[in-house]
């Protein structure tokens, strides 16, 4: 396939007022499709709402070094 | 037979229809969809195929209702001979995405349409599906996009197995959109130009694919 895949990592809450939850990622070529994987492969709860985020969109405030990262272990 | 009872036959002939290729794409969405090109696309078409099957299922029991079956449904055993047979052929994932997307943008073209009338007792019966179906139509067209700028020679086999399928589509579009029948009974605007409508998202999709690969 020509179309690079991006990783998207999905949140989720389950009833109103509850908490944003990192529920998983989806691996898609763009944003549409991967709101449709995260549908149909994150079914077990009737989310009321879900929201896809490309990872290299996510802009961190804080950001540990990961376990092993010398040894050239990429995280993200 | 009276004009209304030719209108309800009419109106189960266009649901017998529809269910079928619902049938049949379930049935081919776990069949092919299962050796899917990567696991995302896969457990989304298995996913699919429970819905394809859930709205076949949903429209085999409007029919029965407007028959007048009464008490416990019948179980559907086979699909009762409408389905196209572009989509009963489906062997591979090219022809699978090319059936998926011609055969759901068709049944969206017709059931928006038939939204917009004022048969309040058909949308409710339709809502759910139609917003279900929307998921199907985003992840056939994003796969056709993907097929036609592929290398190799799958690009032209998609459109081989898209021009097959949408000609089969549009064949059936442009029976329905002359049912006077249905017209009659106002499931349908005297031009519903549902041909003229699939010719449009057609075009769109290979345009949007000029663009992209220049």
């Amino acid at each position: 396939m020509i179309a690079e895949k991006i990783t998207y990592d999905i949140f989720a809450r389950i009833n109103r007022g509850d908490n944003l939850m990192h529920i998983g990622t989806v691996e898609a070529e763009n944003s549409e499709l991967a709101k449709v994987y995260a549908t149909f492969t994150y079914d077990e709860e009737d989310w009321t709402e879900m929201v896809v985020v490309e990872r290299n969109k996510l802009n961190w405030v804080k950001k540990p070094d990961w376990l092993f990262s010398e040894k050239g272990a990429e995280a993200l | 037979m009276s004009v209304m009872e030719q209108g309800t036959h009419s109106l189960i002939e266009l649901l017998e229809t529809i269910a079928d290729n619902k049938y049949v794409l379930g049935d081919r969405l776990v069949e092919v969809g299962v050796s899917g090109p990567n696991l995302e696309a896969t457990l989304s078409a298995i996913a699919m195929a429970q819905g394809e099957l859930g709205h076949a299922r949903l429209l085999y029991n409007w029919c029965f209702d407007l028959k007048g079956v009464k008490g416990k449904k019948p179980d559907i055993q086979a699909q009762t001979g409408k389905a196209f047979q572009t989509a009963v052929n489906v062997q591979n994932w090219i022809s699978l995405i090319a059936s998926l997307y011609a055969i759901n943008a068709a049944i969206d073209i017709v059931f928006q349409t038939v939204l917009k009338t004022s048969h309040s007792k058909v949308a409710s019966r339709i809502q759910k599906l139609v917003r279900e179906q929307h998921d199907h139509i985003i992840y056939a067209e994003n796969w056709a996009k993907q097929l036609l700028l592929d290398q190799g020679a799958v690009p032209y086999r998609f459109q081989e197995a898209l021009r097959e399928a949408a000609e089969e589509a549009k064949a059936w579009l442009a029976k329905v959109e002359k049912s006077e029948e249905l017209k009659k009974e106002g499931y349908f605007p005297e031009t519903p130009s549902f041909t003229e409508k699939f010719e449009k998202r057609l075009q769109q999709l290979n345009a949007e694919q000029l663009v992209q690969a220049k």
